[in-house]
């Protein structure tokens, strides 16, 4: 059978396209990558922030990048019977916060039985969000001490305890 | 999201069309959104925005995947000279709009030393498979990473982590092999996609409509269109004029395309495959090299909540007017069957989907309430009058220095001035504010002048050959009984 009337409605539909203008956006998909695949303490940009602060469709695109890139991620944690939680699964890692001692910081531990080791945690909650470096694993074990000095660190410890936070592992 | 579905509400508001008309053009919101976003971000060119709306709705031959084939080849190209550690490398080539055009690729890539297997040969990138390979252009990778950031990023990302994991299954071994297993995944994707959201049957049986309605002819005339849509309207389908002559417009650009295809599909030869695509995108890139339509939409989504250049309804006769590019010109009396009664026909389908509202479908049917051709001529008359009034009055604003120019122009300057005061229009009070809103749809506004002249003089034209009031006369009759016929049912309920 001929194959030009599938050609012309193909065509057709084509040049309909043509005339469609694009929904007003804030954020394109370059800039909101960008800020995904973004190094701990580099530069952002902030109209990407408070767009992502702002504008529920543009937070989704972002998450479903970072979900797409990341190792692990859970968008909530089981909650404690006290409402904190200082453990919590993500995928196959497991991610404890052992509390202040003395002179030393709270400390985030990070197992994982996975060949691969994250080297970044990124973690949301309402329309906060944080990023850090985690360091090199040794023995398969994260550490990273959230010293309360760095506002970040101190920042991601106490939002860790929320259950509501939703976690990326990079 | 909000934001969005009004931007799309007002968007069909400015070109006339209800939701359904939009359905029966062949595609979704989703999709248009989806090219859209795209198109605008990475500022394609006119003709690879139509290569890529092309590629998606499937109308390529003789192989509709061959984009995809590319595509996954030269990913694996990519990663290979880039040296690529994972998929979301090829993310951050594929969405870079630093990359959308042939020169910033070339000086960002051909500096970059060759991996083995893929390199660069001067005119655009090679995959070596130990045969002939596989190339593409600096211009061809434009376009492909274009369809990169499609497939990665349509549906509201709904596919990103899919494809990005198909990304990293590719990096891990960019060879030929992988390329092609790619491919397969790719072209099944985007087959589903048009599955989801190209309702292409409809459209599909229109136009064989159409070819069975010429009977092997290439080429038809202003009645043979009429006819059509009457043998359509009587048998059931009731589609608008508008929709029908719209698919005529289709059929003119594409018919130099038609009687090859089979012999197409059986040719082996590359060089003919490429005279074909060369055609595919020239045919379509006459129709959308620049349309009024749309210049009229960039004029007005780029006013400055500013000076009415144009009214409502001058707005709405003008996208009347110069919705059928390029009938508009070429086939006046088609544009102004659309303008007076493809009107009086949408106002039934309007009453019929609301259920109510206005005149009844009987007295509708009538085609009482149709304008006359003459009236028409004459809106389009005014409506060319008044454009060139506004260009002459664009001038006076952005020419300020005229001492050096000679007298005439100064003289035509000075009028638009006094002109300009003569305005009773909102905006055109503050003279600030008011060149700034013309300098912003200048362009524009010359194109739409110069498209409304065209109309003017092809009604002209067609006056001298077909006297209007009598052709109006005629045409009434005809549109009065096929309306009355198609919608007894309604009419009498």
């Amino acid at each position: 059978m001929s194959d030009e009337g599938r050609m012309l409605a193909e065509i057709h539909a084509a040049r309909g396209l043509m005339r469609v203008s694009a929904p007003a956006r804030t954020v394109g998909h370059s800039a909101l990558w960008a800020h995904a695949t973004r190094e701990p303490g580099e530069p952002v940009d902030f109209s990407v922030v408070r767009a992502l602060r702002t504008d529920l469709d543009t937070a989704q695109r972002y998450r479903t990048m970072l979900g797409a890139q990341a190792l692990a991620y859970a968008p909530v944690a089981a909650a404690a019977s006290d409402g904190a939680i200082a453990r919590r699964r993500i995928g196959a890692f497991e991610l404890e916060i052992l509390p202040a001692d003395g002179d030393a910081p709270p400390l985030l531990v990070l197992r994982g039985t996975e060949a691969k080791t994250p080297r970044m945690i990124e973690a949301w909650l309402g329309d906060e969000m944080v990023r850090l470096d985690l360091g090199a694993p040794a023995d398969g074990t994260i550490l990273l001490a959230l010293d309360p000095a760095v506002p970040d660190a101190l920042e991601l410890g106490r939002m860790l305890r929320d259950p509501a936070c939703a976690v990326f592992l990079l | 999201m909000a934001g969005q579905t009004i931007s799309m509400r007002d968007l069909k508001a400015l070109q006339g069309l209800a939701p359904r008309e939009r359905m029966s053009g062949g595609y979704d919101e989703r999709c248009a959104a989806d090219l859209a976003i795209v198109g605008e971000g990475r500022d394609l060119s006119r003709e690879d925005r139509a290569w890529l709306a092309r590629v998606v709705t499937g109308a390529v031959r003789p192989n509709r995947d061959k984009p995809l084939w590319d595509l996954a080849h030269a990913l694996a190209a990519l990663a290979r000279l880039r040296g690529c550690r994972d998929g979301r490398d090829l993310i951050t080539l594929a969405l870079d709009p630093g990359l959308a055009r042939a020169d910033a690729i070339e000086a960002r890539l051909s500096a970059v030393s060759a991996e083995a297997g893929a390199a660069t040969d001067g005119r655009g990138l090679v995959l070596r498979d130990g045969g002939e390979g596989w190339r593409t252009t600096w211009s061809g990778l434009a376009r492909l990473l274009a369809l990169a950031e499609f497939v990665l990023t349509s549906e509201d990302l709904g596919h990103f982590a899919t494809i990005s994991g198909w990304f990293d299954e590719l990096v891990t071994g960019p060879d030929p092999d992988a390329a092609a297993f790619l491919a397969k995944r790719l072209a099944r994707h985007l087959a589903a996609y048009r599955n989801a959201h190209l309702p292409l049957a409809p459209l599909e049986r229109r136009f064989r409509a159409i070819l069975g309605f010429l009977d092997g002819r290439r080429s038809f005339v202003d009645d043979d269109i009429l006819d059509f849509w009457r043998n359509e309207m009587a048998t059931g389908e009731r589609p608008g004029f508008r929709t029908v002559a719209e698919h005529f417009v289709t059929f003119e650009a594409a018919s130099g395309l038609l009687g090859g295809l089979e012999s197409l599909a059986a040719a082996s030869s590359l060089d003919a495959a490429e005279g074909w695509e060369e055609r595919l995108d020239a045919s379509l890139a006459d129709l959308a090299a620049s349309e009024p339509a749309e210049a009229l939409a960039a004029l007005l989504s780029d006013l400055p909540d500013g000076p009415k250049i144009l009214t409502g309804a001058e707005r709405d006769d003008l996208a009347d007017f110069l919705r059928l590019e390029p009938f508009h010109r070429t086939r006046p009396l088609t544009a102004l069957r659309a303008a007076s009664f493809g009107r009086v026909q949408s106002g039934i389908a309007n009453r019929l989907r609301r259920g109510g509202g206005g005149a009844d479908v009987a007295q509708r049917a009538s085609c009482a309430e149709a304008e006359s051709y003459a009236a028409l001529r004459e809106r389009a008359g005014s409506l060319a009058t008044h454009l060139a009034r506004m260009l002459k009055i664009a001038a006076a604003l952005r020419i300020a220095d005229r001492d050096e120019l000679p007298v005439e122009a100064r003289a035509a300057l000075e009028a638009a001035e006094a002109d300009l005061r003569r305005v009773r229009r909102a905006g055109f009070e503050d003279r600030a504010r008011l060149a700034a809103g013309f300098a912003a749809v200048d362009a524009t506004l010359v194109r739409l002048a110069e498209e409304t002249g065209r109309l003017e003089q092809a009604l002209a034209t067609l006056a001298r050959q077909r006297p209007l009031e009598p052709a109006f006369a005629a045409d009434l009759e005809i549109f009065a009984r096929a309306f009355a016929t198609a919608y007894a049912g309604e009419a009498a309920a």
